[in-house]
């Protein structure tokens, strides 16, 4: 081992040679409609090149796709689309004195203008942005990004911090007021692993290292982040700290506040970092705190040391049959009470558990057959009804004695809330779907479909009336806004000593609806107001950005914002960060 | 002016059309033919809930809820340990009063019921008519969340036949909040207990283990129940077949579980009752006097039950469209305040209480003005007009033609009247009520008058003054009739006002109009129930009425009385008891003491007509003396913070502010001169007089 390890990204540094400039992941990886058919594209993903017989009839019923209306989308934008950079010959001078990499491209603007929101989607394929940024600088380590901060001080220009563009939260679009020049800070060139300490299990990391590349290498060295959020194929550990993001596989290693024990921030003021590297400090407020969460708008976090652990000896799936949605609930909250969870433990509702059975893919006689038997079992012989079941996932981590030892125990609650194990297989399926899923939206997309997932976190005794209810105003609303054929289901996807975390998918045809972005928006806007009603959060893990403003305030408290307020002005007294994110454009004068 | 009459007019004809298109369809049909009818008792049901649940909950799950939940767990912990009882002792307390109150489901008792009760409706009734778009309407609604629905009260009758219209639909039959003088009737209590009655006490005292449980107990329905949910939000029978002005307790108790964020929405389903004839119809009269009703019981009611071997005409049902509390209340309050700390810790607060009327006056108005106009409602009108101008008799001619006249009108007006051949109508419906209309061979119609005897009259139990027996002899019949009319006010009153103001005062401006009629409104704004914030509204809707019918005309701006004169005297002749009972206790306020009981002001106002009445130097309607309208009064006075009511050993006493009741008083007096027009100008002087 020598160090620093330069490690060699899978995403290249211009990212739309490899992935999907208008929609999600990789260009060879995509839901295919034709010939009445179905199938994933691409052989990245383990369902990929099979044929997924289900999934027709699933959205010609559920949510009303007619193949032949089939939307053409927009091609890639040129220079004509958007007004040229407004960026002065000094500016550009002064980058090319400092050797900092740069680009006026329209297209590397464009796809770093924008995270994964639906109406980002929308806009790349439908529309145009209002405001787009007019650079891109790619600083390569914690020096460059110093001198970028200070450039921006002292020519007044703003830089938003670009690490995956994987957020849903609209924290990276630029604020469409923004007179002065943006720069966006992609910070996928620093992605070296600096040092990594074995003794202490710890790794110095640059910020803009991206989850695939981090695990891959930190894998062939014998060790693990364990951090592992829906995204990390594409997001950046700078990111992760950025948002307060959560990973599958929290219970085993902790959220990002767990994993991270060391952090550097530049700021217009300068860097804010500890003078140590402890495992634990009661000196004052943690001021990682501050940084952990800032959605880019106090500064641009750099290097990050974050525990490792060694890779673990055995992986396991399983799964655990319902016969409703509250008897999964239950178990999962006395896993949580006798602190016996899995690395992962899920909980997915019956539209869920039904739309699942869409992505299988074709599978050989046998196969059908097993099904089947399995089928008659549990809803002949166990009495379940199938529109009302719903499955647990299950991965367990750890040496095979604990894993052995655990699963048993798992499976003795689940019995006593009338589970029933329903074997390794669909555990795993449930897994490997979830990086598939958020490919799904693109087609919809094709097909006047519009989709969106929303989280929150809640405290145990108010989940089911949350998610109940939640269901119900959407339901309410999409009648109410004319939509005939749309989705809503739900998953419990974490769980804590206090609460849970839930997440909801809710996806429409907009055939009939004008403004179908719009619509969602609203209806979004009221599934949220329930869920703070409900006694849910304004988000366990995606963040506020601008999308989830309103919810701010009565979140932290007035006090809180002005707390905010105050950080901000100390740390960026111009406003160089000025991502809007949190509270409505920060007036200047404030500042 | 004349586009905006045009407009007017085709706003109207299809606010007509559409009452056309709202079908309603007799239940009880299909029983006539049907030979056996036990065969329709016991088929099949498939009834729809208010929520999907598995496994049903049973009634006594509810029960074991309140049972264990923490408010009622801390509250056994804190009796027992002030008292030093056993909280054993305590728990069975418990457990008794749920018992009291818990609701049961016998489907054999409701089987059996639904059988006799054919049986009677097929005796005693010409036709249940029920709505059946409305019904289906809610039922495609019914499913996923709590439904509530809301009743007028207008007899003892309501519940049971709603209950059997209830059955007729397969719709499950709601648990119903009854009150405990059902409770005590001996058989009867269970009986409507193992249909899903549950029970509530009427004494307000401050038990609050009592109301800690039936509160408890409430809230388990809507969180955890799926049976629909009725109660009477006018909280008891109305005893002038006039809508009420909604009570809060129960509306509270529901709202708890929205506000709390326990259930996504609860659906209020407003329904309308309206019967040709009353069951207690005599008692309503003596109760509005102030003879009160005998209690319940059980061979009372069978007793009942064989004089009404008669014929009671019609029952109409109107099933309104459901009213949303999350459509209302959504933008009005925030919920999340309660999302810290265990649930149970949680209380309604004052910002909640302050929108609950909101709620609640939306049922009361829905109520009022989707119920079913009956034919007798508008004879009891006319004759009641002919009256107070001293013509005591009409003939069936003249009758027909002024309900022909009526009748196309309210329907302009918005009453839902069925279209029916008028003169077949008239006579069948006075068949129903030749008790107290007669038609002689002449066919001269009149009010049947002194045929009633009270015998003995115990003057302890008397509410309010000891009137005497011939002044109650006198009077029922007359309030009896009043009691009939007073259905059509709801669409009458505001009309009247407006006539009232100009022929008292004159031509006058839009904007000069309002302000009387605000004022007039307020007044009567618990006579006829309607909140503060739908008075302009209703003025201007009654302004396009009477322009409508030349009632009134507006020239450059002005409006002023025009030519109809007719219908001018209809309309100040319908409010003309209100306005005298209103008059003179204002008049009575006046002349009292800083502070006084009601009794005391309920008393002194009741002698003062009576002895006005006794004269018989004119014809004073006996309605004026009715403790209904008394009370509505002192209601609205305190609402205006004229008066201000406080309890002092239980009894209902008011502080009076001298000057304002002198200004009310002074502004009432304005309105008198109209009462020229029918002739009755002279009460007010005679009234005056004898102050």
């Amino acid at each position: 081992m020598t160090f620093p390890i330069n490690v060699e990204s899978a995403i290249p540094k211009h990212r739309h040679q490899l992935l999907k400039w208008n929609g999600w992941g990789y260009q060879d990886s995509k839901f295919v409609f034709k010939d009445n058919e179905v199938y994933f594209s691409g052989k990245r993903y383990p369902i990929g090149e099979l044929k997924l017989p289900h999934f027709v009839g699933w959205v010609t019923n559920v949510l009303g796709i007619d193949a032949l209306k089939e939307q053409t989308h927009q091609p890639p934008p040129t220079n004509l689309d958007y007004p040229p950079p407004n960026i002065s010959d000094e500016i550009i001078k002064t980058l090319e004195l400092l050797n900092l990499s740069h680009s006026l491209n329209v297209m590397d603007r464009v796809v770093r203008a924008h995270g994964h929101t639906l109406n980002d989607m929308f806009i790349l394929k439908f529309g145009k942005f209002e405001r787009i940024p007019d650079i891109v600088i790619w600083p390569e380590c914690h020096d460059h990004v110093v001198e970028i901060v200070k450039l921006a001080e002292e020519y007044n220009l703003v830089i938003i911090p670009f690490g995956g563009g994987t957020a849903v939260s609209g924290a990276v679009e630029c604020p469409i007021d923004e007179r002065r020049p943006i720069i966006s800070l992609d910070t996928s060139q620093m992605n070296r692993i600096l040092w990594l300490n074995e003794e202490n299990l710890v790794a110095c990391c640059e910020c803009g290292i991206i989850g695939q590349d981090l695990e891959r290498t930190l894998n062939d060295l014998g060790y693990t982040t364990g951090h592992e959020p829906d995204s990390y194929e594409f997001s950046s550990l700078g990111g992760w700290v950025a948002t307060r993001a959560s990973g599958m596989k929290k219970n085993l290693y902790g959220n990002i506040e767990d994993l991270t024990v060391h952090i550097k921030m530049v700021t217009p003021k300068g860097v804010l970092e500890k003078g140590c590297q402890v495992p634990r400090l009661s000196c004052g407020p943690d001021f990682n705190h501050i940084i952990m969460g800032s959605e880019g708008s106090l500064g641009v976090i750099t290097e990050v040391v974050i525990k490792i652990r060694p890779l673990p000896k055995c992986r396991k799936y399983g799964s655990i049959v319902f016969p409703d949605f509250e008897y999964g609930v239950k178990c999962m909250r006395e896993v949580a009470r006798q602190r016996c969870q899995p690395a992962s433990i899920r909980l997915m509702d019956n539209d869920q558990f039904k739309f699942g059975v869409i992505l299988k893919p074709e599978s050989s006689y046998f196969g059908i057959m097993l099904d089947g038997i399995k089928q008659f079992y549990i809803t002949k012989i166990k009495g379940f009804d199938s529109d009302r079941m719903c499955v647990m996932t299950l991965l367990l981590e750890g040496d095979p004695e604990e894993v052995k030892i655990n699963e048993k125990k798992l499976y003795n609650i689940g019995s006593q809330f009338k589970g029933v194990p329903a074997g390794e297989k669909n555990g795993e399926r449930g897994y490997m779907l979830t990086f598939v899923i958020a490919y799904i939206r693109d087609l919809g997309l094709q097909y006047n479909v519009v989709a969106e997932s929303f989280e929150t976190s809640v405290p145990w005794n108010k989940a089911v009336t949350l998610v109940r209810n939640v269901k119900h105003v959407v339901i309410e609303e999409c009648t109410k806004a004319g939509i005939v054929c749309f989705v809503i289901n739900s998953r419990v996807t974490q769980t804590y000593d206090s609460g849970c975390v839930i997440y909801f998918y809710l996806g429409f045809n907009y055939s009939n609806i004008q403004n179908p972005v719009e619509v969602h928006h609203h209806l979004e806007e009221k599934a949220r107001d329930e869920i703070i009603a409900c006694g849910g959060s304004v988000s366990h893990h995606h963040g506020v950005g601008k999308l989830r403003k309103k919810w701010y305030p009565e979140t932290v408290s007035k006090v809180g914002v002005n707390l905010y307020l105050c950080a901000k002005k100390e740390l960026d007294p111009k406003n160089i960060f000025a991502t809007n994110n949190f509270v409505d454009s920060v007036p200047h004068s404030k500042l | 002016m004349v586009g905006q009459l045009l407009n007017v007019n085709n706003r109207q004809k299809v606010l007509h059309m559409a009452r056309k298109m709202d079908k309603y369809e007799d239940i009880i049909e299909n029983r006539r033919n049907d030979l056996i009818n036990w065969n329709w008792s016991t088929r099949t049901l498939r009834t729809q809930v208010a929520v999907k649940i598995y496994p049903r909950p049973a009634p006594e799950s509810h029960k074991l809820a309140v049972l264990h939940a923490p408010k009622i767990r801390e509250l056994v912990d804190e009796i027992s340990s002030k008292r030093n009882i056993k909280k054993e002792i305590i728990a069975k307390e418990v457990v008794e009063i749920l018992e009291e109150i818990g609701y049961k489901k016998s489907l054999k008792v409701i089987r059996y019921l639904s059988y006799a009760l054919t049986k009677i409706f097929l005796n005693i009734s010409s036709g249940i008519f029920v709505n059946y778009q409305g019904i289906s309407k809610i039922k495609s609604q019914m499913g996923n969340r709590p439904v509530i629905f809301v009743p007028s009260h207008r007899s003892y009758a309501d519940f049971i036949i709603f209950s059997y219209v209830f059955f007729y639909y397969d719709i499950e039959i709601p648990a119903i909040a009854a009150g405990m003088d059902f409770h005590s009737m001996m058989g009867m209590g269970e009986m409507l207990r193992n249909t899903g009655a549950f029970f509530m006490r009427r004494t307000y005292n401050d038990d609050s283990l009592y109301w800690s449980i039936f509160k408890e107990y409430v809230y388990q329905l809507v969180c955890k129940g799926d049976l629909p949910i009725e109660f009477f939000i006018e909280g008891t029978r109305s005893r002038s077949n006039k809508s009420v002005t909604p009570k809060y307790g129960l509306i509270n108790m529901i709202l708890k579980a929205y506000f709390l964020s326990e259930v996504p929405d609860i659906l209020f389903v407003p329904v309308s009752i309206n019967y040709d004839r009353l069951l207690e119809e005599n008692l309503f009269a003596f109760e509005l006097l102030g003879i009160p009703k005998p209690k319940e019981t059980t061979s009372a009611f069978f007793k009942s039950l064989s004089i009404i071997k008669q014929n009671y005409g019609n029952i109409f049902f109107h099933f309104g469209d459901p009213i949303s509390t999350r459509d209302i209340l959504e933008d009005k309050i925030n919920r999340t305040k309660y999302s810290k700390g265990p649930t149970h810790i949680h209380e309604i607060n004052e910002e909640e209480k302050r929108v609950i009327p909101i709620l609640a006056y939306e049922i009361v108005r829905k109520q009022q003005s989707s119920t079913v106009i009956s034919y007798f409602n508008l004879i009891a009108l006319i004759l009641n007009n002919h009256i107070t101008r001293d013509q005591n008799t009409t003939s069936l001619h003249e009758l027909c033609s002024e309900v022909r006249i009526l009748r196309n009108v309210l329907r302009l007006w918005g009453a839902p009247i069925f279209e029916r051949d008028i003169e077949e109508t008239v006579l069948e419906t006075l068949m129903v009520h030749k008790g107290l209309v007669t038609t002689d061979e002449n066919q001269t119609i009149g009010l049947i008058t002194n045929k009633i005897t009270t015998g003995k009259l115990n003057a302890d139990k008397l509410k309010a003054h000891a009137l005497s027996e011939n002044t109650i002899s006198y009077s029922v019949p007359f309030i009896t009739l009043q009691i009939y009319a007073n259905p059509v006010l709801h669409y009458l009153v505001d009309g009247a006002l407006v006539v009232i103001i100009l022929r008292s005062v004159g031509e006058m401006a839009i904007d000069d109009l309002f302000k009387h009629f605000c004022f007039l409104r307020a007044i009567f704004s618990y006579e006829f129930v309607l909140l503060e914030s739908w008075y302009k509204m209703q003025f201007e809707s009654s302004l396009n009425n009477l322009l409508g019918q030349n009632i009134i005309i507006c020239k450059n701006g002005q409006y002023n009385i025009y030519e109809n004169k007719y219908f001018e005297e209809v309309l100040i002749s319908s409010i003309q008891p209100f306005i005298l009972s209103h008059y003179v206790i204002t008049e009575m306020l006046l002349k009292t003491a800083a502070q006084v009981d009601e009794k005391t002001i309920f008393t002194n106002a009741q002698k003062l007509l009576e002895e006005a009445i006794n004269e018989k130097k004119m014809f004073i309607h006996p309605y004026c003396m009715s403790l209904d309208s008394f009370g509505n009064c002192l209601g609205s006075l305190g609402k205006m913070k004229v008066i201000e009511k406080k309890q002092i050993n239980g009894k209902n006493v008011f502080n009076i502010n001298q000057q304002s009741i002198a200004k009310v008083k002074r502004d009432l007096e304005i309105y008198i001169p109209s009462f020229h027009v029918i002739k009755s100008f002279d009460i007010f002087l005679h009234i005056k007089s004898k102050l």
